[in-house]
């Protein structure tokens, strides 16, 4: 059976994956891969294949997504039959560079921005980040409030 | 007089390390939380926690009438100011001590002398100890200020006279970026720190961070507790920082260390304070300011010299005699503590938020996790996005750098993304091993210190993690304090 996962982004496509109970076997790259789980506690858990490391798989987003730490390195990942939505819809417009909270919006709908005007003011980790307008153009949208918790990589405001 | 009660006026991990001590000296803890911290063990594991309400931090944590109106009514004899917050505010050290109460800190006069960089600059100048060279004055014309950038030579670096954390700092290497480093210096300080008088110093090329920590009593006993080495910063924030420096003589280490108290003494200091050296490679040291407060890298000197310096100062504050002398305060071993933070290393730092799933605990012998979350805690963006600190005592560097590797791996922090990985890159760096520091090692060294390439045998090992947790696919929307085991107890606290 072929199964598709995403690491950090990346699609990473196996075949020949295989899970009975405890036991896991796939192959990746032309290479064959056989994992145990010996043991479970909570998030954690001790994986063996051939030598013993610690895993651990946080909870599922919305999204369908996990933080996942395995032998020390720590990646975000996700399967796909399970990955419901894309991650961080960048589609178009001025997303936010970080999470925050929206601390001003100086802008209207409809009115005209010249590049490099500031249009709204992010407010993460005691500093400030302005949304400048990526074109001369109008504001065809703002998609949050003042006040309003943003995450990173959404779409703010979109400009024509 | 024997204190008996502290409000702790601050959150996170430093209140927790307050309480810790006092509650080891039989002190009773008053704590205090906003409402989105409610959730937080500092406000749930002190002997009384009251809320102060939400809002911006103006409202909370910086509220100063409200903090001294819960001390009052809580009847707590004196306040623990933790660092940050109202730590280094003068104001709010007067109104505690005129509403009664002890305020675990400097004088007011030892604050406002020491936050004015130009003004503590004069005051040492008087007591001979070495200052950058730079101009200080009070002519803020733009004339004079190119006129001084100029006299000094490039690089030079001009900061905001009451900046701090990198906010208004420009350096400047040639003539035509003068100007406009001056005008932007000036307008990030003004908007900051509601002044935009500057400074001009000698830049020192590839500097190191030394620092000295102090502590008076009010008996005329000032004693340093030795040097932190704190070089490796990212955008003029620390990230790990040990003790003793690596590759310091004895000679220049008691020279640093005598020098710290002679400023001490100088302006006739109390309680806890650290005192911050730029030192060339050369060994030169100027003296760069004083932090009148705890810092937050506070735990290696306590590992090295197996002193509590909170229990230090709240003895003070309460009339004792330091319990010790100079001869008896000894280094033993090296200490690293790594600064855990909530952001992305491998995609420009960006801050993260979410919901911790697990912290995991460090198993290893001397090992100190510092950490003002639970398991199931929520970290947003309201606050510094520090999450723990790491701190590891070895019997030689070493040791510590491999104790603090392995550790990095047991503390999870798993839902967030943390800089832990970052940090293990920086400790397995060669150059960090070898002791070959300064305060621009993060940036020299970027390219080494980004993410190793994810090998098929790293994918591999996540693949078949991810596919263990997937028949728990539960999706957990953020913010749901409801399975939060300490939610219950809430309703107990007033």
């Amino acid at each position: 059976m072929e199964k598709t996962f995403f690491i950090n982004g990346q699609e990473i496509k196996v075949s020949n994956y295989k899970k009975e109970a405890n036991q896991i076997s796939f192959t990746l790259n032309t290479q064959d891969y056989s994992y145990m789980m010996i043991a479970r506690n909570g998030h954690e858990m001790i994986l063996d294949n051939g030598g013993r490391f610690k895993a651990a798989v946080g909870s599922f987003s919305r999204e369908g997504e996990a933080m996942i730490i395995a032998n020390g390195r720590e990646a975000v990942g996700a399967i796909a039959e399970k990955k419901m939505k894309k991650s961080g819809s960048r589609s178009g417009g001025l997303t936010s560079p970080m999470p925050g909270k929206i601390f001003k919006v100086l802008k209207d709908v409809g009115s005209k921005v010249k590049i490099g005007e500031v249009i709204l003011i992010l407010e993460a980790m005691k500093m400030e980040h302005s949304i400048c307008s990526d074109k001369d153009g109008v504001i065809k949208k703002i998609n949050y409030k003042v006040g309003e918790l943003v995450k990173g990589g959404v779409s703010l405001a979109e400009v024509e | 007089m024997k204190i008996k009660k502290i409000l702790i006026a601050n959150r996170g991990e430093i209140a927790l390390r307050v309480l810790k001590t006092a509650r080891e000296m039989g002190i009773k803890v008053i704590t205090v939380y906003a409402e989105d911290d409610k959730h937080l063990p500092h406000a749930l594991f002190s002997d009384e926690s009251y809320s102060i309400g939400e809002g911006t931090l103006q409202d909370t944590y910086l509220n100063k009438a409200k903090l001294i109106e819960v001390a009052k009514r809580s009847k707590a004899d004196a306040i623990h100011p933790g660092y940050g917050f109202l730590s280094e505010n003068a104001e709010f050290a007067n109104m505690v001590e005129q509403a009664g109460i002890i305020f675990i800190g400097p004088t007011a006069e030892s604050i406002i002398l020491m936050g004015d960089k130009i003004g503590s600059k004069k005051a040492l100048e008087k007591i001979n100890i070495p200052l950058t060279p730079g101009y200080h004055g009070d002519d803020q014309s733009e004339e004079t200020l190119v006129k001084e950038a100029k006299k000094i030579g490039y690089p030079i670096l001009i900061k905001a006279s009451s900046g701090g954390g990198g906010k208004g700092m420009r350096i400047v290497h040639q003539d035509f970026e003068l100007l406009g480093a001056i005008r932007g210096a000036k307008s990030e300080g003004l908007k900051s720190f509601s002044s935009d008088k500057v400074l001009i110093e000698k830049y020192v090329q590839n500097p190191r961070h030394i620092e000295v920590q102090l502590m008076s009593d009010t008996h005329g006993n000032h004693l340093h507790f030795f040097e932190r080495e704190c070089s490796i910063q990212r955008r003029f924030q620390k990230v790990v920082e040990e003790t003793p420096a690596p590759n310091i003589n004895q000679q220049l280490r008691l020279k640093v260390c005598e020098t710290a108290v002679e400023i001490a003494r100088g302006i006739n200091y109390r309680g806890a304070g650290t005192v911050e050296f730029i030192m060339a490679q050369d060994g030169t040291f100027y003296f760069m300011e004083m932090n009148t407060r705890l810092q937050v890298e506070h735990p290696v000197t306590e590992m090295v010299t197996g002193q509590d310096l909170v229990k230090l100062q709240i003895m003070i504050a309460q009339g004792d005699k330091l319990p010790l002398n100079q001869s008896e305060i000894k280094q033993k071993g090296h200490s690293i503590e790594c600064r855990i933070y909530a952001e992305d290393p491998d995609n420009n730092f960006m801050p993260s938020i979410g919901r911790i799933d697990t912290i995991g605990a460090p198993s290893l012998r001397d090992v100190r996790l510092d950490c003002g979350y639970l398991n199931g805690t929520e970290v947003g963006v309201n606050y510094d996005p520090m999450l723990a600190k790491l701190v590891v005592w070895g019997e030689t560097r070493e040791i510590a750098i491999s104790k603090s590797i392995h550790s990095l791996d047991e503390i999870l922090f798993l839902g967030l993304k943390t800089n832990r990985d970052y940090l293990k890159r920086i400790l397995s760096h060669g150059d960090f091993i070898a002791g070959n520091i300064h305060t621009h090692f993060i940036p020299d060294h970027k390219d080494e210190l980004a993410p190793k390439i994810a090998s098929s045998q790293d994918l591999a090992d996540m693949i078949a993690a991810l596919s263990f947790a997937e028949k728990r696919l539960i999706y957990q929307e953020s913010h749901v304090m409801e399975k939060n085991p300490w939610t219950e107890l809430v309703g107990f606290r007033n």
